[in-house]
C-alpha cells in the first residue's frame, strides 16, 4: 500500500539521499567543514572557489551542507526515542486506568503543552547546556505530549473492545494488557506520529542552532544558517543550501508520515 | 433431553449468595443467589439489562475494570479443586488473575471482536495455556493444537496460523471456546455464546459445548435470551428480570409449569412448534403478556 503513494516513496528516497550523504558523504568529498578554503563570501562558480561557495570566514558550504546533516539525524533519532517512551508510557497508563490517574497525568501533560516549543527548549538548553545530547532531551521534553495525547486516545478507544475483556477473562495481568494486548493495536498511529516528529524535532534543533543554542563546535545546518544570516542579502548561496537541506530532510519525513497513514488506514485506501 | 445424574447431593462448584452489584445509584444485579453443581449446565435468562451478564462479570470479578460497577454485597463461593472453598468477593486481584481462565473461564457474546486482530489464533489459545501452566511457547502451541482439534476446526494445523480476520463467526468462536476451555477450567461461563451466530451454527456450537462439557465434567453457566437454547443445553434454570431472580428451578418445571407470570410471558414469545401450521404468513405477536 506504502509503495503505492508516489509521493511517500519519493518521501523515503529523499530521506535514503539525506541519510547516505550523511553518512557516505564525509568519505567522498573530504573536507573539514571548519578549515577555512578560500576567500570569504565567494559564490558558487568563482575561480578557486569549493562547489557551494564560501561563507563568510572563507569556509566550504559544501562541507558544512555533508556535515551538518549528522547532528540533525542524531539529535532527532534521540528525541523521538525519548519521546515515544514518555509519550506511550505516559498516554497508555492515563487511558488504560481513566480516573484519578488520567486526570492527574493528563493535568502534568497539560502543563507541558501549554508552553511555548522552542521558548522552552531554549530554557532547558540555556540552562543545562548546549551538548547535542542536552539538546536531544530538550527537544524531547518540549514534543512528548503529542505522542502522550494520541496515546492516551487510542487506549481510551481499544480497552473496552471484547478483546480485552476477553484477555483479562483468562488471566493476564495489566501490564501485558497494555503492552502485549492494546499497544501492538495502537501502533499504527502511532508510528505515523513518531515520524511526523521526527520531522519536528528537526525543525526545533535547527531552530536552537540558528539562535546560537546549538554546540558551537558541532556544524549543523541551524548554525550555518544563524552564522551567516546577516549575509544573506549579498550571499544567498551561505543560507539557501544549508536551508534546503532541512527542508528536504522535514519534507521527506512529512511525506514518509503521510505515506504511511495512507497504508494503515484501510479508509483512505485507494484515493 | 435425558435427565443427567441428579447431584443435588453433592455440594455446589459455584454458590451465588446475596449478590448485589451497583453502577453509581444503579442496581444492576439486586441481592440473587444461585448454585451451580459439577457436569450441570445452569442457564439464566432474561431481556436484556436484566443483569446476566453483570452478574456472569461478577463471578469472574471483572464488573469492577474497566466499569465503574461494584460488588455492594452479597459472596460468591467458589470450590476450588481442592476442595477448598473461597469467597471470590474477598479475593485479591493477583489471586482472581489465577482463577480466571484456569478456574473458571469465559466466552462472550461477540466471536467477531473478542479476538485479537494482531495475533494469529494459535498465538492466542497458546497465550492463555501460557498464562496459567508452565509450559514453553512449543509445548504451548502443541496444546493449542490439541485444543483447536478438540474444538473440531477443520486443518487446524493450517488455522493455527491464521489471522481472526480470515475466519468466519462460528469458527471463531470455536477459538474463544479453545481459549477457555484450554486450561480445564472447573465453570465455564458463556455469555450469549450464539447470539451472534446463525441457527445452523448456533447447533453446532451448542453440541460441541455439551460434548466438551461431558468429558471434562465442567459445570456451565450459559447466559440467554433465547428460550430455545435454554430447551436443548439447561439442566437448571435461573430467570431474571430487572437484577432479581424471578423464579429458578429444573428445566422441565421451568418450561412446564412456570409459576411465575414473567417466565410465562417469557415462554409465550417464542412460538410453540405447530403453532404456525397451515399458515403461509408470519403470526402477528401479542405485545402485552397473557
Amino acid at each position: 500500500m506504502f509503495f503505492r503513494n508516489k509521493a511517500a516513496v519519493a518521501g523515503l528516497f529523499l530521506l535514503l539521499g539525506v541519510i547516505l550523504m550523511t553518512f557516505l558523504g564525509p568519505y567522498f568529498y573530504d573536507e573539514d567543514p571548519k578549515d577555512i578554503v578560500a576567500r570569504p563570501l565567494k559564490g558558487p562558480g568563482t575561480e578557486d572557489v569549493p562547489g557551494l561557495g564560501t561563507d563568510y570566514l572563507g569556509r566550504d558550504v559544501l562541507a558544512g551542507v555533508v556535515n551538518g546533516g549528522l547532528t540533525s539525524l542524531r539529535v532527532a533519532a534521540i528525541a523521538a526515542a525519548l519521546i515515544v517512551m514518555i509519550g506511550v508510557t505516559i498516554g497508555a497508563v492515563s487511558g488504560f486506568y481513566g480516573g484519578v490517574i488520567d486526570n492527574a497525568l493528563m493535568r502534568f501533560t497539560e502543563v507541558f503543552q501549554v508552553l511555548p516549543a522552542l521558548l522552552f527548549a531554549m530554557v532547558v538548553v540555556a540552562l543545562f547546556g548546549p551538548s547535542p545530547w542536552k539538546v536531544s532531551i530538550a527537544i524531547g521534553l518540549v514534543l512528548w505530549p503529542q505522542l502522550a495525547r494520541l496515546t492516551r486516545a487510542e487506549f481510551l478507544r481499544l480497552k473496552n473492545m471484547e478483546f480485552v475483556k476477553a484477555a483479562q477473562a483468562i488471566g493476564s495481568s495489566d501490564l501485558r494488557i497494555i503492552m502485549r494486548v492494546i499497544l501492538p493495536n495502537a501502533l499504527p498511529p502511532l508510528i505515523v506520529a513518531t515520524t511526523l516528529v521526527m520531522g519536528g524535532a528537526i525543525l526545533l534543533e535547527a531552530g536552537l542552532a540558528f539562535l546560537g543554542l546549538g554546540d558551537a563546535n558541532e556544524v549543523s545546518w541551524g548554525l550555518m544558517i544563524g552564522q551567516n544570516r546577516t549575509n544573506f542579502i549579498t550571499s544567498w548561496w551561505t543560507v539557501t543550501f544549508p536551508g534546503l537541506a532541512i527542508f528536504v530532510t522535514v519534507l521527506s519525513f512529512s511525506l514518509i508520515g503521510d505515506g504511511l497513514q495512507d497504508a494503515f488506514n484501510p479508509k483512505l485506501r485507494g484515493r | 433431553m435425558v435427565p443427567e445424574i441428579e447431584t443435588e447431593a453433592s455440594s455446589p462448584i459455584l454458590e451465588v449468595r446475596n449478590l448485589t452489584v451497583t453502577f453509581g445509584s444503579f442496581t444492576a444485579v439486586d441481592g440473587i443467589s444461585f448454585s451451580l453443581h459439577e457436569g450441570q449446565t445452569l442457564a439464566v435468562v432474561g431481556e436484556s439489562g436484566s443483569g446476566k451478564s453483570v452478574t456472569a462479570l461478577s463471578i469472574m470479578r471483572l464488573v469492577e475494570l474497566g466499569t465503574r460497577g461494584r460488588i455492594e454485597s452479597g459472596e460468591i463461593l467458589f470450590r476450588g479443586a481442592n476442595g477448598e472453598v473461597t469467597d471470590l468477593v474477598q479475593e485479591s486481584e493477583d489471586a482472581m488473575r489465577q482463577v480466571r481462565g484456569n478456574q473458571i473461564s469465559m466466552i462472550f457474546q461477540e466471536p467477531l471482536t473478542s479476538l485479537n486482530p494482531v495475533y494469529t489464533v494459535g498465538d492466542q489459545v497458546a497465550e492463555a495455556v501460557m498464562l496459567h501452566q508452565r509450559l514453553g511457547r512449543r509445548e504451548a502451541k502443541g496444546r493449542a493444537l490439541e485444543m483447536m482439534r478438540q474444538v473440531r476446526i477443520p486443518d487446524p494445523d493450517q488455522r493455527m496460523g491464521q489471522y481472526p480476520h480470515e475466519m468466519s463467526g462460528g469458527m471463531r468462536q470455536r477459538v474463544m471456546i479453545a481459549m477457555a476451555l484450554s486450561c480445564d477450567p472447573r465453570v465455564l461461563i458463556a455469555d450469549e455464546p450464539t447470539t451472534a451466530l446463525d441457527v445452523t451454527i448456533q447447533a453446532q456450537i451448542l453440541g460441541l459445548m455439551r460434548d466438551l462439557q461431558r468429558t471434562r465434567s465442567a459445570a456451565v453457566m450459559i447466559i440467554t435470551h433465547d428460550m430455545g437454547v435454554v430447551a436443548e443445553v439447561a439442566d437448571q434454570v435461573v430467570v431474571m428480570n430487572q437484577g432479581q431472580v424471578v423464579e429458578a428451578g429444573s428445566v422441565f418445571d421451568i418450561f412446564e409449569d412456570p409459576k411465575e407470570p414473567y417466565t410465562r410471558a417469557l415462554l409465550a414469545a417464542v412460538p410453540r412448534l405447530g403453532s404456525m401450521a397451515g399458515r403461509s404468513d408470519p403470526a402477528p405477536f401479542d405485545l402485552v403478556a397473557p
